[in-house]
This record gives structure tokens, C-alpha cells and sequence, in this order.
């Protein structure tokens, strides 16, 4: 070898390591501000026009964050004044006289007056309006503008809940100019003002700072849509999310009340949950055959099968916190056998088939496969047909093409839509309709509570529905986040008073660019020393230029790949991302935006040119640049890959040395048995294991989640033990079989034995002389295992609920985040190949025989 | 390398282990399985005992019978995806030893990026694109599998061919698919049973893996991987929810690795490490 091709290898490995670098060393982000907070939506509003909506989930964003109106309840359940400073009653409860409040100003500047308000209830009231509201205001005869501040609603007959109407999320105040918008940019004069609708992703609020009242005290808030119930728990560990009002999974909550981490808050709501019956459509026209399957419902099983003991069972369309409440939940006992009579009576001996079809909520879904169940128990065949939230609006609710479905009625005092013709029930009787005339005429609290009951008393004889139970509001948030609500009297998520304890940083989000950056030069510069070893041994030049050659080829083919599975296979990426409900123009806005619109060999050269420069582009659901994700996703995954790998050989070696002192002795035996037995236990498996065991079991260890590395050394690592185990074990049990085996070869040579009759001890042999040469073997699985680790640290992620690399993945893959998923795939796939070739330049450095290529 | 430590009883020992797999597979297709997998809320959370040896579940079914079940779930994608690989990989070996040229430079480079892929990468990255589930479960695996059969005959074949019995075939003026699949397959043979066995550990770890981060058999069919996803928020009120299918899991592994090893010593034969 001649002095030129030795400085011929500098080049190449610079320009290897140049590329390493530029893939890793992207900067990390500044911290967000510290002030916000990500609150987790079960569901995906389908648009942010309350007045025009009956989606619960719009509410949850909108109400009391960005619109209000003339009146506001109160977490007690109490009319208090908020655009209306004041109002005052005619005697004849015909007329009421609203004064607003001075000053106030809808988000863009425009100052509110009450035109504007008698504008958003003509709007809500008039004949095309889809105001779930509307037959409310029906006795508005007229509304009286008295001047700028003043105006009068007058009255057919009196209603005496009107000032509780007012406070609901579906009439509250918007200006005429915005309103037409406000299904994409609402536009109110609430605390927060809209930021930007990420569609299937989050809907992101700020503070308002020219607010009337209290100014929030949070900076800004993003609604998080988490659709699966079973990803809720794990992006609340890992800090995806800050919490939850309405937590989705309360098979967790027990669980999360002992975590010191987060607060509980078990509250209740109005949502009367039903098992609702299609009355106008034959067999149930029938009220056999409803109280048939009345008695076949057994509701204290579905509250424990489907909502693990949370919420309240209800015998009628009543929640059972109101003073007003009659329990009627013993009128339809859990009885079969009367079930099956009543089935006989009405002429169904032999039961019959029906549809189920179920929204998207997990007490729907859940309750809905309890109730088939049961049903089939009594002869009903019961086929359940899952749905999403428009197809049911459209299908079930509005064109009442059901048998049975199961549904929340969230609103409050919702008693009136028994009396709605034409509501999906199908349901009418005079008899109710007049005894709740009456109970709108009727202010005398007395006789109020006798009607009510009367009410509850009428629907619970007439089966209308299978009443199940009342909806519980499971909140679940961060212990050092207060004010927001237990109880929900009222649709929607009030964040008006909501805040955070000190100065705490927020989520995942703000982990420290130091660290990473840290960490980053750390695994370049094990790398760089690697490659200063591997030239100071004088590896030729041709054959590291060979290599490098190969190594190029395949990431070039493995891009290739990945670009043609993401960017082709899908048919047109942009419409894919922005999935079911998205219009033309967005669509090629988001072409235009990502640069999709250009033909795919130029795109893909585009792609592999900015990766070269460390741009990996935009993320689709963050909206930063991938980079920065990735960056401080690395920060989690590399430092476990390396943990994992450093435990698996402090594991086997001295396992595989004490097996190969007495080769087929006991000891041998037991050790190597022991590594067949553990070769066999998936790691996923023992991470769950291990969270029994020392999480649930022993207290010892949090079951999940990462607290960043500002949280210091010593926590970070503590919490990545448990996963870095679970990855270590199995690949020990591989490498010490492996190791075992070679040193029971090396212990055979000539050379051990020289070293023997020299006199060294069995031990001492067996360290200097037999375990170097069984290092390259082992050498090749230690590279091998890097890819598995890194590979299993994508599933032990998800088990241990840490934000890594492979949690980024599969969240991108979920959120059709196409853009984060191939950059993160080709990462993966760079550092695996690039491992591997640094395995075979130590090749060369530790066995001579290999320098030039050949042997192996 | 050799495998350093081979149980004597290993055979026998991971043969059973199959047969019960194979038999429970069989008979959860009868109707006594439906019966303990239909929904019965009484009986929720029961921990195991004579009537419901695993337990029961958040909804009562009886958790043996969903480990049953499971079992066909688990074995049908494991063999299926093993079989992409024996039915794409064998040729392709056989072909690059037999004639070498531009089909082995096709395998080679084929391989080293299939290789590249972390094996559950490629999995995530298909159902990215194709939405997730069993077939895509399969062609994953399978994928994966192609070109470790490829490359262990490919290996193999190759020192064959320097062999008399096969410079007298070609002399004789046997064509290359002749000598292919006459000649260098049946001796090859033995060795691609002995990785099958153990590919099929490492497909059936697979697909449980894809299950429990619900990238593989999709509900309501039972899986293995699943149901561990749906033990884990259980597993303080029901841990035995979280313990019967991993060991159903780790018992399938290890039977295989038994058979594997056992009959790698029964042929003597040096099975390479997969990617090596």
C-alpha cells in the first residue's frame, strides 16, 4: 500500500461523514411559547359555525373561546350575564330588554352593537336556517332595535327558559360581514381569537388580547384531534397532548388518578345516552315491541363493559343531577324472559333482524357491541354497522333511515325535541306536546317540577328510546393546568379561565435544542474517531472506495422505493393528505404549496436534494420544517438504540465468557438455555412485562412517557431503563449464542492452547487470546443489531408511550403526513446502511486479513 | 457459526408444541369457540380459573378461545409470507447460481435494499400506502423474506456448481434450468427447510408486532399482537390478559427455534445468518 492511497481514503470518508452530518446536525427549534397548551378532540368538528351546526365538536372549540352570546351559564348550571351586561323582564314575560355591554369588539376589530346581535337571531330564526335552535325562538314575534347598545325581544307567549337559550353555543352573537365565514374563520368577540383549522389534525386558537373581560391567561390553545381511543392514553404519556375535557378511554382513568402526573376530574354532563328507536318504522311502531327491548338491556352491564363504572344509568330523558329528576330507571327491569313475552304478544315469537348503526364515539361503538349481544339473547339479530359522524347526520338524523342507533343527547333541557315533528324518533303524542306547552308558560318553580316529571313519566311509558345512562365527563389534564371545567352544563370546552401553575414549559414540543445538538456531536464524533482509526490502518483507498460506492447505490435505490410507495402509490398525494372532505381548490393549493404539482422525477430529485442539505421539508400537521421533528425525535430514539445496545453487551459478554469456561458443563448449559429461552420472547411482549411488573406492580418506574432531557440526566435515563431493557434482552440472548459459539471455536486453536502450556490460567487464556478473534463474528451482529434496535424501538416506543422517531412515523402514517413519513423512513434506512459500513471499515482495523475485501 | 447448543429432545419437544398450535387452529373453527367468544358482560374480567383457563376479558369472552382463534391469524401470515419468500426466493437463487450475470447482479443489489429496511419499516411504509391489514401484513413480511431464501441458495448453489456431478451435467449439455432445479435444488433443499423454520419464528414475531401497533389483522378478528395492545390498558385490574398471548407468542417462537435448530444438527448443516 503506497502513501497516496492511504491519503486517498481521507476524501472519500469526509465526504461520508459530511453527508452523516448534514443528515443529523438540521437545527433544532426554538422552543414555542411557554403559555399554551394541546387539549386532545376525540372528534373533528365538521366545521366552526355554531349557528349552523348540532356537532358537538364544534362547540367544544367555539363556545365561550370564540363566540358568545347575550347570556353565559355558569359551570353551576346559572344564567349569568356576558355580552348583555344587563336585562330586566315585562310582568307578562312577554318582553325582555337586553343592555350589552360597552366596548366590546369582535376579533377583527369591528365593535359589536345591537344590530349585530338582532342579526345572529334573525339569522338563526329565519325559514332556511339550520340553526339547531330554531323552533326554540318560534315565539319571537320580533326584535326591537333600540339603539346602539339596547334592543327588546318580543314575545308570542312567554318561554320561560329564553335567558338560558341565549347562553347556548348554537345563538350566539357574530357580525354580518363574518358570519358567511365563520365555517373556516370564525370570526367572535370570545377570549381566544381562530388561528388556523389544520384539517384532520388540530384547530389552533390564541389569546385575544383586546378581550372585554379577564384576559385569558394562557397564550394560546390547539385542539388536538386524537380519533382512537386507544392512541389517547399513550398522547397523553408522551406529551402530545396536555389533556383532555372529555377523555375517551376511561379504562385508563383509574389508573391516571394515582399518577402523580395528572389530575382527575369526574364530572357529569347532560347527555342523555340512548339506545334511540326509529318509532315510525315497523316492528317498533309497536310499544311491545320498544319495551321488549327495553327489558333486554341490562345497563348496569353496559356501564361496566363500556364505560368502566363511569356514569349514571337513567330510566328517561333526564339528567339526574337536576333537582327536577324522577328516577325511572326501574320501570324496565334487566329481564329477558318478559322481553321474549312481549316479543311473542306483539307477533315476533321467532324475534326478527335489525341494523345497528353506530357513531364514531367510543360509548356508541362500545355499548353498541354490549347491546347485540344482549339483543341476540332474546332472539333479535342484530347486524351493527359502524358509521362515521356525516354519514349518521344524514342518514340517521336527517333522513331517519335507522332501526336502532345509539347516540349522546348532550344538549341541556333537550326534552322539547320529543315534541319536534319530523326529529329522527319519529316519535309524537299530544298528550307530551301539551304538558310541555304548558311547561313553557310556567314560571312558578312548584309547578314546574310537577311537569317535568310528568314529562319524564310519559317518555319512559311510551318507550320512545331505551334510555341507557348518563354521559360522564371524564376530564383527565396535567396536574400544573387549573380552571378548566369538571361539570359541562353546557356544550363546549371553557378555556376562559384556564392556566398554568409557574413558568412550566408545554409538552414535548419545547424539548431543548442544546441537548439534542449535544448529543448529535457526540455521535459524530465516536464516528469521526472510528473513521481516524480505520485510515490510520492503512484500509485501502480502492476498497473503501467500493464500498462507498455501494452504500450510495443503495440509498439511492431505497429512496427510490420509498418516493414511489409514498408519492405514487397513493394516486395524487395532496388529495390523500388532506383526506374525505377536502375541495378542489385547497387541494391544489397544498400541490402548489409542496411543490407536487411538477412531474415525479423532478419532485424526487427535489426531495433527494434538499435531504443532502438537510432540508426535509415542511411537516403537513405540524407545520414546521421536518427537520426540527426529526431533530428532536433523535433525541429520544438514538440515545435508546445506544442504551439498548450498550446493556445487551454488558449482558452477553459475561454471559457468553462464563458459558465457555466449562463448554457442555451445567453452567454452559443453564446459560444457553436460558438465551433459547429468551431469544423466543418478543420484546414488546417484555416491555409489557416489565410496565406489570415495575409500573403497576412495584411503583418503581412511570409506565410511560419521556420527561425531556431538561429535566435532567438522571430522569431521562431513568425513563428510558424500562424500554432500553425490553430492546436490550433479546438481542443479548442473539449475541451471546453467538459469542458462546466462537469462543468454544477459538478455545479449540492452536494458539489458546500455546497460550495454555505457557502457563496462563483457563480465564486468562480465554480473555487475551480467544475472545478478540471472537469479537469479528460478533462484530457483524452488533452492526446487524443497531438495525433491529432501531427498528424495535419503533414498537417499543408505542409501548412505553415515548415520543420518538418511531412514535413521529406512526403518527405521520395516521395523520397521512406524508411528507414527515418518507424523510423518517429514509433516515431510518440511511443510518442502518451507514452502520453497517462503518461495521466493515472495523473489520478492516481489528483483522487484517480483511483490508483489501477479500476473505469474507 | 455453528449453533453452540443444541437440547437433545429439542425435535420432539417443538414438534408437540406445533402439533397443539396446528390442532388449536383447527378446532376454533368449531362451533363451542363461537360460544366462548360471544359477549357476555356477567362475566367480565373473571381471572383464570376451571371454567375460563386465561381468564376473560372486558367483555367476557373467554380468552383461551380468542388465543385459539389468534392462532390463525398468526400461523396464516407467518406461512403465508414465508411462502412469498420460498416461492420467489428459491428460483431467484437457483437461477443466479445456475447462470450468475445480470440476474445475480439484479439479486444482489435487490437485496442489499431490501435489506436496508429495518424489517418493520417496510411494513409501516406499505401500509402508509396501501392502509393496513393482513394481506398488507403478508406482502410485508413476505417481501422481507424474498431474499434471505434468495441468498441462501444463491450460496450454496454456487459451491455446487463447481461440483462434478454438475460439470458432468453441463458437459452432458443440460441447460441451465435443467441443472437448476434437478441438480442444485434437491440439495439444497434441506438447508431452505431449516431457514423456513426459522423465518417462520421471526414472521409469526412480525405479524404480532404489526397487530399490536394495529398495522396487521384488523378487528374483529382476534390476533395475538392485538389483544396484548388491548391487555395493556387493562393490565393492572386483569394482568393475565397481558400474560397468555405472549406466551402463546413466545411458545410458538420457541418451538420453531427448537425445530430449527435440531434439524440444522440433523443435516449438520451451517445455516448463515440471514443478512450475512
Amino acid at each position: 500500500m503506497n502513501p497516496a492511497s492511504r491519503r486517498g481514503g481521507g476524501p472519500h470518508l469526509a465526504l461520508a461523514l459530511l453527508l452523516l452530518a448534514s443528515l443529523l446536525g438540521a437545527p433544532a427549534t426554538a422552543a414555542l411559547p411557554g403559555r399554551t397548551v394541546v387539549l386532545g378532540l376525540a372528534l373533528e368538528p365538521p366545521n366552526l359555525d355554531p349557528s349552523a351546526t348540532s356537532a358537538e365538536a364544534t362547540q367544544d372549540v367555539v363556545y365561550g373561546n370564540i363566540f358568545e352570546g347575550l347570556t353565559r351559564i355558569t359551570e353551576q348550571g346559572r344564567v349569568a350575564p356576558a355580552l348583555a351586561a344587563s336585562w330586566s323582564v315585562s310582568d307578562d314575560g312577554l318582553r325582555y330588554r337586553f343592555t350589552l355591554r360597552p366596548g366590546v369588539r369582535f376579533h377583527d376589530g369591528s365593535p359589536l352593537t345591537a344590530a349585530d346581535v338582532r342579526w345572529s337571531l334573525q339569522r338563526a330564526r329565519a325559514a332556511g336556517s339550520t340553526n339547531p335552535l330554531r323552533e326554540l325562538l318560534a315565539p319571537v314575534r320580533a326584535i326591537h332595535l333600540i339603539d346602539e347598545l339596547n334592543l327588546e325581544l318580543e314575545l308570542s307567549r312567554p318561554v320561560a327558559e329564553l335567558l338560558t337559550y341565549l347562553g347556548w353555543g348554537n345563538l350566539v352573537v357574530m357580525s354580518a360581514a363574518t358570519a358567511a365565514n365563520a365555517a373556516t374563520a370564525p370570526v367572535g368577540t370570545g377570549p381566544y381569537r381562530f388561528v388556523e383549522w389544520r384539517k384532520g389534525d388540530a384547530v389552533v386558537l390564541a389569546r385575544n388580547a383586546d378581550y372585554w373581560g379577564t384576559p385569558a391567561r394562557l397564550d394560546g390553545v390547539t385542539f388536538r384531534i386524537v380519533p382512537d381511543a386507544s392512541s389517547a392514553l399513550a398522547a397523553l404519556l408522551a406529551g402530545d397532548v396536555d389533556g383532555y375535557a372529555n377523555f375517551p378511554a376511561p379504562e385508563s382513568v383509574a389508573a391516571l388518578a394515582l399518577d402523580p402526573r395528572f389530575t382527575v376530574a369526574v364530572g357529569s354532563t347532560e347527555g342523555e345516552t340512548l339506545l334511540a328507536i326509529n318509532n315510525a318504522r315497523k316492528p317498533f311502531d309497536d310499544v311491545r315491541v320498544r319495551r321488549a327491548l327495553a327489558h333486554a338491556v341490562d345497563r348496569r352491564a353496559i356501564l361496566q363493559g363500556a364505560m368502566y363504572g363511569y356514569g349514571e344509568p337513567i330510566g328517561s330523558h333526564f339528567p339526574p343531577h337536576d333537582p327536577a329528576y324522577v328516577d325511572l330507571t326501574h320501570r324496565y327491569a334487566f329481564d329477558p324472559a318478559t322481553a321474549r313475552a312481549l316479543l311473542r304478544e306483539a307477533g315476533y315469537p321467532n324475534g326478527f333482524a335489525l341494523t345497528l348503526r353506530l357513531p364514531p364515539p367510543y360509548y356508541a361503538r362500545r355499548s353498541g357491541e354490549i347491546i347485540a349481544a344482549e339483543l341476540g339473547a332474546i332472539g333479535i339479530r342484530v347486524r351493527i354497522e359502524n358509521i362515521e359522524w356525516a354519514q349518521w347526520l344524514e342518514q340517521v338524523f336527517k333522513n331517519r333511515d335507522f332501526d336502532l342507533t345509539i347516540v349522546s343527547h348532550t344538549e341541556p333541557m333537550d326534552y322539547d325535541i320529543y315534541a319536534r315533528r319530523g326529529y329522527y324518533f319519529g316519535y309524537s303524542n299530544a298528550t307530551y306536546d301539551a304538558r310541555l306547552a304548558e311547561l313553557s308558560r310556567t314560571r312558578e318553580e312548584a309547578v314546574r317540577m310537577r311537569l317535568l316529571g310528568e314529562l319524564q313519566r310519559q317518555l319512559a311509558e311510551d318507550c320512545v328510546n331505551v334510555y341507557l345512562f348518563e354521559l360522564p365527563k371524564l376530564g383527565v389534564w396535567r396536574r400544573d393546568l387549573h380552571g378548566l371545567w369538571r361539570e359541562a352544563p353546557v356544550q363546549g370546552i371553557n378555556l376562559s379561565g384556564a392556566y398554568l401553575d409557574g413558568a412550566a414549559t408545554v409538552g414535548t414540543s419545547s424539548t431543548a435544542a442544546g441537548p439534542t445538538g449535544r448529543v448529535l456531536a457526540i455521535v459524530a464524533l465516536g464516528i469521526l474517531a472510528l473513521g481516524a482509526l480505520a485510515l490510520r490502518r492503512h484500509v485501502s483507498a480502492r476498497h473503501l472506495l467500493g464500498r462507498a460506492a455501494a452504500l450510495a447505490l443503495t440509498l439511492l435505490g431505497a429512496s427510490a422505493l420509498i418516493f414511489l410507495l409514498v408519492n405514487v402509490l397513493p394516486g395524487d398525494p395532496a388529495a390523500y393528505m388532506m383526506g374525505l372532505n377536502a375541495n378542489p381548490t385547497a387541494i391544489a393549493h397544498l400541490r402548489a404549496q409542496y411543490g407536487l404539482d411538477v412531474p415525479a422525477w423532478r419532485q424526487y430529485l427535489q426531495w433527494l436534494a434538499g435531504f443532502l442539505h438537510g432540508d426535509l421539508g415542511l411537516s403537513y400537521t405540524y407545520r414546521v420544517p421536518v427537520a426540527d421533528l426529526v431533530g428532536q425525535r433523535l433525541a429520544v430514539s438514538l440515545p435508546l438504540a445506544l442504551y439498548a445496545l450498550a446493556l445487551s453487551l454488558a449482558l452477553a459478554l459475561p454471559t457468553a465468557l462464563a458459558a465457555a469456561r466449562r463448554p457442555g458443563k451445567v453452567l454452559d448449559s443453564i446459560l444457553m438455555g436460558l438465551a433459547q429461552l429468551g431469544l423466543a420472547v418478543p420484546n414488546f411482549w417484555l416491555g409489557l412485562l416489565l410496565i406489570l411488573t415495575f409500573s403497576v406492580q412495584l411503583h418503581w418506574f412511570a409506565a410511560g412517557g419521556f420527561p425531556g432531557w431538561d429535566a435532567g440526566l438522571l430522569p431521562a435515563l431513568r425513563a428510558l431503563t424500562m424500554p432500553a431493557v425490553a430492546l436490550a434482552v433479546p438481542q443479548a440472548c442473539i449475541l451471546a449464542r453467538v459469542l458462546r459459539a466462537e469462543l468454544g471455536l477459538a478455545l479449540a486453536e492452536d494458539y489458546v492452547r500455546t497460550a495454555r502450556a505457557k502457563g496462563l490460567s483457563p480465564v486468562q487464556a480465554l480473555r487475551r487470546h480467544a475472545l478478540p478473534n471472537a469479537m469479528i463474528p460478533a462484530l457483524t451482529i452488533i452492526g446487524l443489531q443497531f438495525s433491529f434496535l432501531l427498528a424495535g424501538a419503533i414498537i417499543i416506543e408505542t409501548v412505553f408511550a415515548l415520543p420518538g422517531l418511531g412514535r413521529l412515523l406512526f403518527q405521520a402514517t395516521a395523520q397521512r403526513d406524508l411528507i414527515v413519513v418518507r424523510s423518517v423512513v429514509l433516515l431510518l434506512v440511511a443510518a442502518v446502511v451507514l452502520v453497517n459500513f462503518l461495521v466493515e471499515l472495523l473489520y478492516a482495523v481489528v483483522d487484517p486479513r480483511l483490508r483489501d475485501g477479500g476473505a469474507r | 457459526m455453528t449453533p453452540a447448543w443444541r437440547p437433545p429432545a429439542g425435535l420432539a419437544a417443538g414438534m408437540v408444541v406445533l402439533l397443539v398450535y396446528a390442532a388449536l387452529a383447527l378446532s376454533s373453527l368449531t362451533a363451542a369457540f363461537d360460544a366462548a367468544l360471544t359477549i357476555d358482560i356477567g362475566a367480565r374480567l373473571l381471572a383464570p380459573s376451571a371454567a375460563h383457563w386465561f381468564g376473560t376479558d372486558a367483555l367476557g369472552r373467554d380468552v383461551f378461545a380468542m388465543v385459539a382463534v389468534g392462532t390463525r391469524a398468526s400461523l396464516g401470515v407467518a406461512l403465508s409470507s414465508v411462502g412469498i419468500g420460498l416461492l420467489l426466493g428459491v428460483p431467484l437463487g437457483l437461477l443466479a447460481a445456475a447462470r450468475g450475470g445480470l440476474v445475480d447482479d439484479v439479486l444482489a443489489r435487490g437485496s442489499d435494499l431490501v435489506f436496508a429496511f429495518p424489517s418493520l419499516l417496510l411494513a409501516v411504509l406499505l401500509s402508509a400506502a396501501l392502509g393496513p391489514g393482513a394481506l398488507t401484513a403478508v406482502i410485508a413480511i413476505g417481501v422481507f423474506n424474498v431474499p434471505v431464501f434468495a441468498r441462501l441458495v444463491r450460496g450454496n448453489g454456487l459451491s455446487l456448481m463447481q461440483r462434478d456431478f454438475v460439470l458432468s451435467a453441463r458437459v452432458a449439455g443440460r441447460g441451465t434450468l435443467a441443472i437448476a432445479f434437478d441438480h442444485l435444488l434437491p440439495n439444497v433443499a434441506t438447508l431452505v427447510v431449516v431457514q423456513a423454520t426459522i423465518q417462520l419464528s421471526l414472521a409469526i414475531v412480525a405479524e404480532a408486532s404489526l397487530s399490536y401497533v394495529g398495522l396487521g389483522v384488523q378487528p374483529p378478528a382476534p390476533s395475538w399482537g392485538r389483544m396484548l395492545n388491548e391487555a395493556q390498558t387493562l393490565a393492572s385490574g386483569a394482568p393475565w390478559l397481558a400474560w397468555f398471548p405472549g406466551l402463546a407468542l413466545a411458545f410458538a417462537v420457541l418451538a420453531l427455534n427448537l425445530v430449527g435448530s435440531a434439524l440444522a444438527a440433523r443435516f449438520a448443516a451451517r445455516v448463515p445468518g440471514e443478512a450475512s
